[in-house]
């Protein structure tokens, strides 16, 4: 329970770690894939299973915080929230009133790159849950009182998840550190005076640019046929109008030449630290390599990180990295939680000593092994439930350039090899690259001993 | 990445069991696996359940021990003990153990609730062997190091002062000792910042042999086997497990609190005032189970909750509002939780108590309690999915003394609850009056607000050790 809840605490990022799974060939026989594009460009996915009587639904808007601007960020995420404050057919509440009393329940989530949405229910509310996403998809409602309440909810869920989270706070400084072009630079929830200020305008404007069908991708799994998701589809989502997609982000973050670090005090009991490098989009070559360096590095008690960090020189209490899946070059991240007394500047010394390492001698063929069963198993876990596959089958198909990469990672881990680890450790993880965050408690606590 | 919503888990950090996670069932009539209980020469109670699919294996043993049987001002051992299974075996170092689990992919977790300890471990099948002689050498030969015993106390140290810093981690800690008054399930499982201190090797290895032994113990495996192979590797491999006699832990029953209280942890830089409220609730096997989950679905199970409805949808005051009843083999805590700005807080609490009673004056309707069925229903397959949550599920009833009725007959029992078997429910299981109140903020601001709740006021700062009441001295 101690050690889940400081994975929980350290992260919003870890999970977004659905990528990354080694797949065997047969897996993806099993359940195949049936994949329909509809008259207004959006794509369908839908994969058949009768395990249980139930069914996960993803939709995949590709509209986050990276298709924002300075004035208005978070403006992703507070849309996500008013995709359920009401539209034409159901008004504010209505939906989720009407899910739940037909056995579904809902969730979404918005990154810097996408927006999804989630749902789980049984069979025979198939029909509604069309007939919802029909409504919200073309008619969605902007009532200004919800506007008021839900910016205050969103208020909230920054206080709960940045002001009164060490590892939220600090990741949100090490973004707007370690950025500064890209519009990977603000955080996914906002800064909190933009939450106070964007107006009905904005989210009009925001409906308009990201929420096109041609800008989406569904994927249904569990107990279904593809036929009776088409025609449904048909039916419902595909006489709603394309219309232009959002404006490519054509800044390009500029190379990173010296290492950037920065500090916040806070009253608190432990110190944290961050560190984040610059590394590649998820559909880059290096993906695969990356994964296997990340995993040998830190992944297990075994990982050499733990190994040194917690286990030999015991200053941390934990250490483990993180890559969300990206549509342009984003940051891996490094995370440790010092223990108390311990210094954060030994911690660093610990890991970047085992990153020169990885980069002078090359890991061993029982690393290199251990790495790909590890993968194997977490494809495994993504693989056991309707909702694993419905999440991994929408970010392979669109971070990955295909859900059919689903089916290939297998081969595409057997196929890196030690020199590839070598070599990425050493173009991605130098001193130059890299932006080093520090939370130092301000009051050593009295109170002890 | 954001979400709309908090998990219950972010708004409670309890230990929820695979029962409180699931109820009902779906119109197809949702029923378990059929699987195989045999009790071995040695009283080991093991379980079978084959599911194929992934071709994976999961082990979960019930060591009917857990926190509860921690001595008093050493509470952590069970944990502790538990936590310390891999660290060292007859045959392996801590560090050799790691090095031999992460090559399979597979993974062991062993920790301690306040009824039970369960050890845990999954497995491809290509690495069965493998991973049930590493299962099993954890489990069976654990030696508890010295070095291990010093390194993994240090670190549940920290984790109690990490877990500090954030208010979520520690609320129920805190409500619970609060309103357990440090009795029962008011104790903390993980331990505090002094007891920890004072567990030494002689009691964890005490704890171990006192405890682990195959008629305290129920292993459940579930996953992609066969029954017969798999009955004779265990016997193989467990069946010289020698018995011995354990003395089953008495945990008292608590009653309900009368009258009110209020307790006030001080965060001075808190933003954000997190809250529960609540009294002593049900044991897992109380009859009314099914109503009562029923009932709190409609107050706080859910995103269109009452609670839910109130402090979120209507007024904007929080991010997310529950309400859950922890299972536990006793009456454990039912709570409401939530959490607002600094200068909502008793507004917040305001709202919060006027559902419930609301939901005292005027019950439920019909319709809130058609959906509740609904939902219940419909969410409950995905919590029988994987080999994981099947191989918690039964280990977690046979323990509870509970049976596959609890699946099976589920929609059954929730048909049968009518809206006046409900309205006894609210009425026997949810506080309305007697109300333990706990409170994490930042106590210049908030504390002149919150006096108008309860006479009775206790107040302490996050930063002293421990959570409620003081540790004790000894």
């Amino acid at each position: 329970m101690k050690s889940a809840w400081l994975r929980i605490a350290l992260s919003a990022v870890v999970c977004a770690a659905a990528m990354g799974g080694a797949a065997r060939q047969a897996s993806g026989q099993e359940f195949p894939v049936a994949l329909r594009t509809l008259k207004n460009g959006m794509k369908v996915l839908v994969q058949s299973d009768h395990n249980i009587p139930n069914v996960a639904l993803y939709i995949f808007y590709r509209v986050g915080s990276r298709n924002e601007r300075p004035g208005t960020t978070g403006l992703s995420h507070f849309f996500e929230h008013m995709m359920f404050n009401g539209a034409k057919k159901y008004g504010p509440g209505e939906l989720d009133k009407a899910m739940e009393a037909n056995g579904g329940a809902n969730n979404a989530y918005t990154s810097q790159n996408v927006t999804v949405y989630q749902e789980w229910f049984p069979h025979s509310a198939l029909p509604l849950i069309f007939d919802i996403e029909a409504d919200r998809m073309q008619n969605l409602n902007f009532d200004p009182q919800k506007i008021e309440s839900e910016r205050q909810v969103v208020a909230s869920e920054r206080r709960l998840s940045v002001d009164n989270d060490n590892g939220g706070l600090l990741d949100e400084q090490l973004w707007a550190t370690a950025f500064i072009a890209h519009t990977y630079q603000w955080p996914v929830i906002g800064w909190m005076s933009d939450i106070q200020h964007w107006t009905i305008d904005d989210l009009k404007h925001h409906f308009e640019m990201g929420y096109s069908p041609s800008n989406a991708t569904m994927v249904v799994v569990g107990d279904v046929t593809p036929e009776e998701v088409f025609q449904l589809c048909e039916k419902t989502i595909e006489p709603i109008p394309a219309h232009a997609p959002p404006p490519p982000v054509t800044t390009v973050e500029p190379p990173q030449q010296g290492e950037r670090r920065l500090i916040v005090h806070k009253e608190a009991e432990l110190p944290l630290l961050m560190i984040g490098y610059h590394v590649p989009q998820t559909n880059h070559a290096d993906f695969y390599a990356t994964n296997v360096l990340r995993t040998i590095l830190f992944q297990g008690e075994s990982s050499r990180m733990y190994q040194r960090l917690v286990d030999k020189d015991q200053i941390a209490l934990d250490v483990s990295s993180a890559v969300q899946p990206a549509f342009d070059p984003t940051l891996a991240i490094i995370v440790a939680q010092p223990k108390q007394g311990a210094d954060p500047k030994k911690c660093e010394k610990d890991i970047y000593e085992e990153l020169e390492r990885a980069k002078t001698t090359p890991i061993t063929d029982q690393e290199l092994e251990k790495a790909k069963n590890i993968r194997l198993m977490e494809f495994y876990h993504q693989m056991r439930t309707i909702n694993g596959r419905a999440n991994t089958i929408g970010t392979y198909e669109v971070f990955a350039g295909g859900y059919e990469k689903l089916f290939d990672a297998a081969k595409s881990y057997a196929a890196v090899t030690k020199e590839d680890v070598q070599r990425v450790a050493k173009a991605y993880f130098g001193v130059n690259n890299r932006t080093v965050a520090t939370l130092i408690p301000e009051n050593p606590d009295q109170a002890k001993q | 990445m954001r979400m709309r919503r908090p998990s219950i888990c972010s708004l409670l950090l309890a230990f929820l069991s695979a029962l409180s996670a699931a109820a009902g069932s779906q119109a197809q009539s949702i029923h378990l696996p059929p699987h195989e209980k045999v009790v071995f020469k040695n009283g080991l109670t093991v379980l079978l359940l084959e599911k194929r699919g992934v071709p994976i294996v999961n082990f979960v043993a019930l060591v009917k021990t857990g926190a509860a049987a921690d001595p008093v001002g050493e509470e952590g051992l069970a944990s502790v003990t538990a936590e310390l299974l891999r660290k060292g075996t007859k045959e392996r170092s801590a560090q050799q153990f790691a090095a031999d689990l992460d090559f399979t992919g597979g993974s062991f977790d062993a920790d301690a609730a306040a009824d039970y300890s369960s050890i845990s471990g999954e497995f491809l099948n290509k690495d069965l062997s493998k991973g049930l002689e590493l299962y099993s050498d954890a489990l069976l030969h654990p030696v508890f190091p010295q070095a291990e015993v010093d390194k993994l106390l240090a670190q549940s140290l920290d984790a109690v002062r990490a877990a500090k810093d954030d208010a979520r981690s520690v609320l129920a800690s805190y409500f619970n000792g609060y309103l357990f008054n440090g009795v029962g399930y008011g104790r903390t499982a993980d331990g505090d910042e002094v007891s920890l201190k004072r567990i030494r090797r002689d009691a964890i290895m005490t704890f171990y042999q006192t405890n682990y032994a195959p008629g305290n113990t129920i292993l459940a495996v579930a996953g992609d086997f066969q029954s017969a192979e798999m009955k004779k590797k265990l016997e193989d491999i467990f069946g010289s497990w020698p018995s011995k006699p354990v003395t089953a832990t008495k945990i008292p029953a608590v009653p309900p609190v009368k009258g009110k209280r209020l307790l006030l942890v001080d965060k001075p830089d808190a933003t954000q005032t997190y809250f529960a409220i609540g009294n002593v609730g049900t044991a897992v096997g109380d009859p009314d189970r099914v109503a009562i989950r029923l009932v709190n679905t409609v107050l706080g199970g859910r995103f269109t909750s009452l609670l839910n409805e109130a402090l979120r949808v209507e007024s904007g005051l929080s991010y997310g509002a529950a309400s859950n009843f922890d299972s536990h083999k006793m009456a454990g805590p039912f709570g409401i939780y939530s959490f607002t700005k600094n200068e909502s807080t008793a507004q917040a609490i305001d709202v919060a108590l006027q559902v419930l009673q609301k939901l005292h004056k005027q019950g439920i309707t019909t319709e809130e309690l058609a959906s509740a069925k609904s939902y219940v229903k419909g969410q409950f397959p995905p919590s029988l999915e994987t080999s994981k949550q099947l191989a918690e599920l039964i280990a977690v009833h046979e323990f509870f003394g509970l049976d596959d009725r609890e699946v099976n007959e589920l929609e059954a029992r929730i048909d049968a609850v009518t809206p006046a078997v409900a309205q006894q429910a609210i009425q026997k299981h949810f506080p309305s009056e007697n109300l333990v109140f706990m409170l994490i903020g930042k106590a210049s601001e908030i504390a002149p607000t919150v006096k108008k709740y309860s006479e009775k006021q206790d107040t302490r700062a996050i930063s002293a050790p421990g959570f409620w009441p003081a540790p004790a001295e000894k």
